[in-house]
């Protein structure tokens, strides 16, 4: 007991100066995340904090007293009494001439929006630093895959700035393994084994690569669809309509038309994560194939549409009818394991309020 | 002799330790380069993504993936062998698929062409030759020699001749007398310090590595001789291999590390073998392996051969190399010391260190010390090649002066011809020129010039030749090497090689000038490893030196 | 499940049975793949070579239906070893003297010749998830949709009872819901035994109260029938239905079955998105609201409840589902249903079920909370059976024996068929289907057969085939593939043209009512 609480004031006394103030940290935290929590704006390009520090942008160079050159913040762990400056006219400067150099390795620096989620990373941070200088000009790095037709994800390599956020998402957190880096130095290369297409590779098309890509190299191909379709980007944040693992996703809409998915970061089920359903399978919502109105059958025989309260009236009848004419226990409920609780809900209590049975189920038996 | 299957390969390696290298060199001398099926085998075989493994092979320059692959010659067209035909030979052997590669090591003995797993030297097609690596000349200056005390001497290099010239006697004393404490303390004493470049202490690293949890322990030996213009490793290891062997041996008692690997560079093919049949040899005389001498200790040495990438001679790209990852080098800390191979604490050792232990342990931290001049401590051996009348390697004491190795013992420039300028560390260190020459060899005194020792490579370049065609020559070697992992160095490498070679002459020279310098800024401060950062040693040392040679350049457009 | 994904990270050992989460469940599943690479050890029990059975350091692909088999065995093994948790049986179990004496009999070697597997497997299965600390299970429908699925889930629970794994982070039962919010379905009450909240239909107290609730006099105190029962009874007792979102016809077993059950009715009601082959049997067809179209609330595998928000207009004139079936009840004069929003009928669900009562429509909105949340202080509860069992209750042991399957393979049928699902498609395919460039992936369905089966019955990979069993047959395009084992084809239910589901139906778990999804001898010959 005494030993834990010495270790919990070891823990307190954990303190360093961040530009100039005194703050404290617990072991195991790196300079970009207590830099971050206190809100330093250190620029990065090839951090995701879903992923394992890398250290390739060196965007996040900090500097640190005793230590001869800047160190990269994101994988550099806190020690007790570092003075550590997150700013300074040289460090600037550093950032600015690394994102003069990272922009001259690509065709273009502005990217659609619905490219992906991070992908006016790269943008923000050159506008930021003032780095559209057109300094640096020299061949450009990466190749597209332009003969990769799969319709999800664009593999738009020109803009590739090699930061492997995307080889990285697809080992640490989705697990495939199916694209890594080949040859090296300027010459790097995302590819998948052999460099063939993704859908001969291990890929799921889960999109992760897509939405950790900070330029929009990698982009949604299904999103792009309406990259020229009027009307601001809105995002409402709701839950993947597919499996039973919940995934927070923003959905995409410009007016009233879905354009696009994007995962949660923060959605707790799958912090970050979706599958190829999650990601690209919505089209089903506004699809043609979709009932527009309420159809009864007629005469004839045939569905036919009509209005609701002549549906309503119509459903009600039947119901009536058989309710009178074989009792209560005639008429069954199968509520739905794809909508929402409220319609489960209201399904029970129909059936159980109208008929004081318990004639209800839902589709958990098929 | 049928050629061993798939499986058979991998049942051979995939349970020995650090196993993916060996097992694709297998299969790149079975085929003559990896195919497709192989690389698919060696992934299911040792349980490695087929995208990741794809990926690795890439990496390596001497991987082929298709024929002639492995039997086409590779020509060197290092900085120096370019300068004596290195382009031209390449060209004369283009009809049998010859291809370039980078400083091969062998600047004393030009031009080294690998065909196989043979190494042929010579100036033209016609005169290659398979010989073996110089013997170091008799020391010119009647020094005291530590390494290079007994490698001249006939048999050197085999169990026997070793034993006869006293090799042993310091492991067996050290078993029999001593406990790795006081060999630690020894070392320390001796001022012994990193000879591949860093300088780092090396009694201190081998405490760090002992005092460190987790087990097994591992000693690397990095053979991985990759800076152009140093070829001195080759020599010790092929002309008194286990002096590098013993030192290996006393480092796993002094670290408590029970295995070892040497990992050696793609370019030295006999020296593989010959370091395999030396430790073969110590083992059938139980000085490696299990209960070495009745000891009780034991210490397992591998070989372990790196496949053309000179970014595995940094010790974090080496030991992912080792584990069969991708090359590129790790974020430190933490550091090998602690979590090295496998993670597990790992003392990561140049050849030249490792064999100056023997020698030390037997003769003593004294000894050793007083062999530098003045204040400095021991011998650096110096690879000098380039427009020099006697280039090779030499054991000079440190402190030495610059000139006095250049003119005294090489036989200064080539006859009617000045030195312009030599590189230091092989290419990291840039250029040192005019009245900066006047350095002793040792890194205090070469810092303050702006530059470093390193691994101790010296090229010389006399007063005919183009100093800004050096630079692009010596930054396109470090753009071809770069691993491609940071920022700076991926792009910098690349954008420097641009400009000096002639390909952004349109900018004006002061916005030219300003672009190189910036780069230059923040490789050096932001790099990731030490290549990024010693690399506009060039830029920096040829505009500091000529700049009336870079004018010149830009003004012809 | 038992305990909450986050926990999927952190099992040393990972016993997955039935499951194809990689392509079910697939970010699910990138948990495991975590745990893997972080050095835990996984079995997975899966008649095919799955994604995840190629990840695993053990596979057991054993013949379908005889999980039960292998459980007891590796309950043998783990007895005989003494891995058991005597703690936890004496503190928190009870009937465990039983259980240890019946297992005693239940040796490897019988369950090898049982499951087709080498009995030294499956002594390494038990004794991996016997010494794995902790050890947690995961399984979906490989396990339930069988003639014993009961008898299957509680094997898993006494493998887990006897060692102790229940209530450790990172360990647990944990069955992966397959639905968006089939979780949620049970959870409001849209089951024949249990009013919202899980409390039992057949608790006279439980019945007044929600008599009362409901404004009525009284409300049958006794359970409903199930829908497998319904459907049997259909044009019989039964004479109308309201069905919302489920496709009936292609999704249960015995299509045909099925169809002439709905037909026979007086009155069929369907509520849905599109016009499905259930729809068009009806009566009457209301368009509702889809994903992204209304505000709502669904519950995850994890018992997380989470929040649906409205992105776009309806399309057309659809309404959500709590509207549609209001205005119906209202209409038959039901009191109760005045409801202005999602919200409103939310906030009920929460008054009336105990699970629920720490929340409200406001409280869930950013998701953290998981259920039971018996008061607004509660902070949810992740993990299950902690410390206790619900109420103090004691972990039972059941004694349980092997069965065969309803059916099995015979000179007719010599083949065994075994469905589930594919990760581009979705149930149906009323979804996925309808989005563009999934047919890229996935643009017809398939039965894989094993090579050797290809020769033997002269089967070509992408030729045709004729596949009955003793329900009827469908033609099929082959894929001949190791992934089946020998003897044991392959299909997924999605695709309407290939409705497999014309075969299955060969029987049902006694107490579940769940139909014998898994397994369904068939013969398969070329179709010239």
């Amino acid at each position: 007991m005494t030993e834990h609480r010495s270790d919990l004031a070891e823990q307190k006394l954990s303190t360093l100066t961040l530009d100039g103030e005194l703050v404290e940290f617990t072991k195991g935290e790196t300079i970009y995340e207590i830099a971050n929590r206190h809100r330093k704006e250190v620029p990065t390009l090839c951090y995701d904090e879903r992923l394992e520090a890398f250290g390739a942008c060196r965007l996040c160079v900090v500097e640190v007293e005793g230590i001869r050159n800047p160190v990269a913040s994101c994988t550099t762990a806190a020690t007790d009494g570092m003075v550590i400056k997150t700013s300074t006219e040289a460090i600037e400067k550093h950032r600015k001439t690394l994102l003069e150099l990272v922009a001259s390795e690509n065709r273009n620096v502005d990217v659609n929006a619905l490219s992906g989620y991070s992908s006016q990373e790269m943008t923000i941070l050159v506008d930021r630093y003032s780095a559209r200088t057109g300094r640096f000009s020299g061949k450009q790095s990466g190749t597209s895959n332009t003969g990769d037709k799969n319709p999800f994800i664009l593999r738009d390599y020109d803009n590739c700035i090699s930061c492997y956020r995307c080889v990285r998402v697809c080992a640490e957190r989705e697990g495939d393994y199916a694209i890594n880096v080949m040859n090296r130095g300027f010459h790097t290369q995302i590819i998948t084994e052999f460099n063939n297409d993704l859908r001969d590779s291990n890929c799921t098309f889960c999109g992760q690569c897509v939405q950790t890509c900070p330029t929009g190299a990698l982009g949604d191909k299904k999103a792009l669809r309406d990259a020229d379709t009027e009307g601001e980007i809105k995002k409402t944040r709701t839950i993947c309509p597919y499996c039973g693992v919940g995934c927070s996703v923003d959905m995409l809409s410009k007016g009233d038309k879905i354009v696009g998915i994007q995962p949660a970061m923060d959605g707790p089920a799958n912090e970050g994560a979706l599958c190829i359903k999650g990601q690209y399978a919505f089209d089903f919502i506004q699809n043609d194939d979709r009932l527009a109105k309420p159809l009864v059958r007629r005469e004839d025989g045939e569905l036919h549409e009509c209005e609701w309260d002549e549906a309503l009236d119509r459903a009600a009848e039947g119901f009536k009818k058989v309710k009178d004419q074989y009792g209560r226990h005639a008429v069954y409920g199968i509520a739905s394991g794809r909508a929402p609780h409220e319609a489960a809900y209201t399904m029970q209590k129909y059936i159980r309020a109208t008929y004081g049975t318990n004639y209800i189920d839902n589709c958990s038996r098929s | 002799m049928p050629s061993e299957s798939n499986q058979a390969l991998i049942e051979r390696w995939k349970d020995e330790p650090a196993p993916l290298l060996p097992l694709l060199h297998a299969f790149h001398n079975r085929d003559g380069y990896l195919s497709d099926d192989a690389i698919k085998a060696v992934s299911e075989g040792l349980r490695i993504p087929l995208a990741e493994l794809f990926g690795t092979v890439t990496f390596y320059h001497h991987f082929s993936r298709e024929a002639p692959g492995k039997a086409a010659p590779r020509v060197c067209t290092g900085n120096i062998c370019c300068l004596h035909g290195g382009d031209e030979l390449l060209e004369s052997l283009k009809d049998k698929g010859a291809t370039p590669m980078p400083c091969a090591g062998r600047c004393d003995d030009m031009i080294p062409v690998i065909i196989g797993d043979k190494a042929y030297v010579g100036l033209a097609k016609d005169s290659l030759e398979h010989r073996a690596t110089p013997v170091p000349a008799p020391n010119p200056g009647g020094s005291s020699e530590c390494l290079f005390a007994h490698i001249r001497e006939e048999g050197r290099n085999t169990l026997p001749g070793y034993r006869a010239t006293g090799g042993y006697s310091a492991l067996e004393k050290t078993l029999k007398d001593s406990t790795p404490e006081a060999l630690i303390e020894l070392i320390t004493d001796s001022k012994l310090a990193g000879r591949g470049g860093a300088g780092f202490p090396t009694g201190v690293k081998w405490k760090a590595v002992a005092d460190a949890p987790g087990d097994p322990k591992a000693i690397v030996c990095n053979a991985d001789e990759g800076e152009p213009g140093c070829f001195k490793d080759r020599a010790i290891m092929d002309h008194d291999p286990f002096a590098v062997i013993e030192g290996m041996t006393l480092a796993s008692f002094a670290t408590g590390a029970p295995l070892g690997f040497i990992y050696l560079r793609y370019e030295y093919p006999e020296t593989e073998r010959l370091l395999e049949d030396a430790i073969e040899d110590a083992r059938a005389s139980g000085l490696i392996g299990e209960n070495i001498l009745g000891s009780g200790h034991t210490f397992h040495l591998y070989v372990r051969r790196g496949a053309g990438a000179y970014i595995c001679g940094e010790e974090g790209s080496l030991l992912n190399s080792l584990e069969g990852k991708h090359p590129f080098p790790r974020n430190k800390p933490p550091f090998p010391v602690t979590h090295g191979y496998n993670d597990k604490p790992t003392a990561v050792n140049n050849v030249e260190t490792l064999a100056s232990v023997p020698h030390i342990v037997e003769n003593g931290a004294e000894w050793y010390r007083d062999l530098g001049e003045g204040d400095h401590a021991g011998t650096k051996l110096i690879s000098l090649s380039g427009d020099i009348q006697r280039p090779g390697n030499y054991e000079v004491p440190i402190g030495l002066p610059l000139s006095t190795l250049l003119y005294e013992w090489a036989g200064g420039p080539k006859e009617g011809r000045t030195v312009q300028a030599v590189t230091m560390a092989g290419l990291s260190g840039g250029f040192i020129a005019g009245e900066d020459l006047d350095i002793t060899l040792d890194e205090p005194s070469i810092r303050s010039k702006g530059s470093f020792l390193g691994a101790g490579g010296i090229m010389v370049f006399d007063d005919s030749r183009d100093m800004v065609k050096a630079a692009h020559d010596a930054m396109n070697f470090f753009a071809h090497e770069s691993c491609g992992k940071c920022f700076p160095c991926r792009i910098g490498t690349q954008r420097m090689t641009e400009r000096l070679g002639g390909e952004a002459n349109t900018l004006e020279p002061s916005a030219w000038i300003a672009e190189i310098e910036d780069i230059g800024s923040t490789m050096m401060s932001t790099s990731a490893c030490g290549l990024g950062m010693a690399a506009p040693h060039v830029t920096k040392s040829l505009m500091k030196y000529f700049p009336e040679q870079v004018e010149a350049f830009l003004a012809k457009g | 499940m038992s305990n909450p994904l986050a926990d999927m990270e952190k099992p040393d050992v990972i016993f997955a049975i039935g499951t194809n989460m990689t392509e079910c469940h697939p970010v699910a599943a990138t948990r495991l793949k975590r745990a893997l690479t972080d050095g835990a050890t996984m079995v997975v029990v899966d008649p095919r070579k799955t994604r995840l059975a190629k990840m695993a350091h053990l596979h057991l692909p054993i013949r379908v239906g005889s999980d039960v088999a292998l459980l007891l065995a590796m309950a043998h093994v783990i007895q005989r070893d003494g891995l058991i948790d005597e703690s936890f049986i004496a503190e928190r179990t009870a009937d465990s003297e039983a259980f240890l004496s019946h297992i005693q009999q239940f040796t490897p070697e019988w369950a090898a010749e049982i499951c087709e597997v080498p009995a030294e497997d499956i002594e390494r299965a038990g004794k991996l998830y016997g010494r794995g600390n902790p050890s947690a299970i995961y399984y979906t429908l490989g396990i339930t949709e069988h003639i014993c699925g009961v008898d299957n889930v509680q094997s898993l629970c006494n493998l887990a009872l006897m060692t102790g794994n229940l209530g450790l982070e990172g360990g647990g039962i944990n069955p992966m819901r397959g639905q968006n919010n089939i979780q949620g379905a049970g959870d409001c009450g849209a089951v024949p035994a249990n009013f919202p909240g899980f409390q039992p239909c057949d608790n006279p107290d439980n019945a007044a109260k929600f008599a009362k609730l409901y404004g009525r006099d009284s409300i049958d105190a006794e359970r409903g029938i199930t829908k497998v029962t319904a459907l049997n009874e259909a044009g019989k007792s039964i004479h109308a239905m309201l069905i919302d979102g489920e496709n009936t016809v292609v999704t249960d077993p015995d299509k045909n079955h099925c169809e002439h059950a709905l037909k026979s009715l007086d009155h069929l009601v369907v509520i849905d998105i599109f016009l499905t082959e259930t729809g068009q049997l009806a009566d009457v067809v209301l368009p509702a609201t889809a994903w992204g179209e209304t505000d709502g609330v669904q519950a995850n595998t994890e018992r997380r409840v989470q929040r649906l928000r409205k992105a776009v207009e309806p399309w057309g004139e659809a309404k959500p589902d709590w509207w549609i079936v209001s205005e119906i009840a209202k209409r038959m004069g039901t009191p109760g249903f005045e409801y202005e929003s999602a919200k409103d009928v939310f906030n009920e669900l929460c008054e009336l079920s105990p699970i629920y009562a720490g929340l409200d429509w406001d409280r869930i909105d950013e998701g953290k909370y998981h259920w039971p949340v018996p008061d607004k202080e509660h902070p949810g509860t992740p993990r299950l059976h902690e410390g206790e069992f619900k109420n103090g209750m004691k972990g039972l042991f059941k004694v349980i024996g092997y069965r065969d399957p309803a059916e099995v393979i015979s000179d007719d049928f010599p083949l065994w068929l075994t469905t589930g699902r594919r990760l581009e498609a979705y149930h149906s395919r009323t979804q996925t289907g309808r989005s563009a460039g999934i047919e890229y992936l996935l643009s017809h369905e398939s039965l894989e057969v094993h090579p050797d089966d290809a020769d033997s019955l002269g089967l070509v990979h992408g030729g045709m085939a004729k596949m009955a069993s003793a329900r009827g047959e469908i033609e099929i395009q082959v894929k001949v593939t190791d992934k089946s084992p020998k003897g044991t084809v392959f299909t997924s239910f999605s695709f309407a043209n290939v409705p497999v589901n014309i075969l299955t139906g060969s029987g049902y778990d006694p107490v579940t009512q769940t139909a014998e999804l898994k397994v369904c001898p068939v013969k398969v010959t070329p179709v010239a």
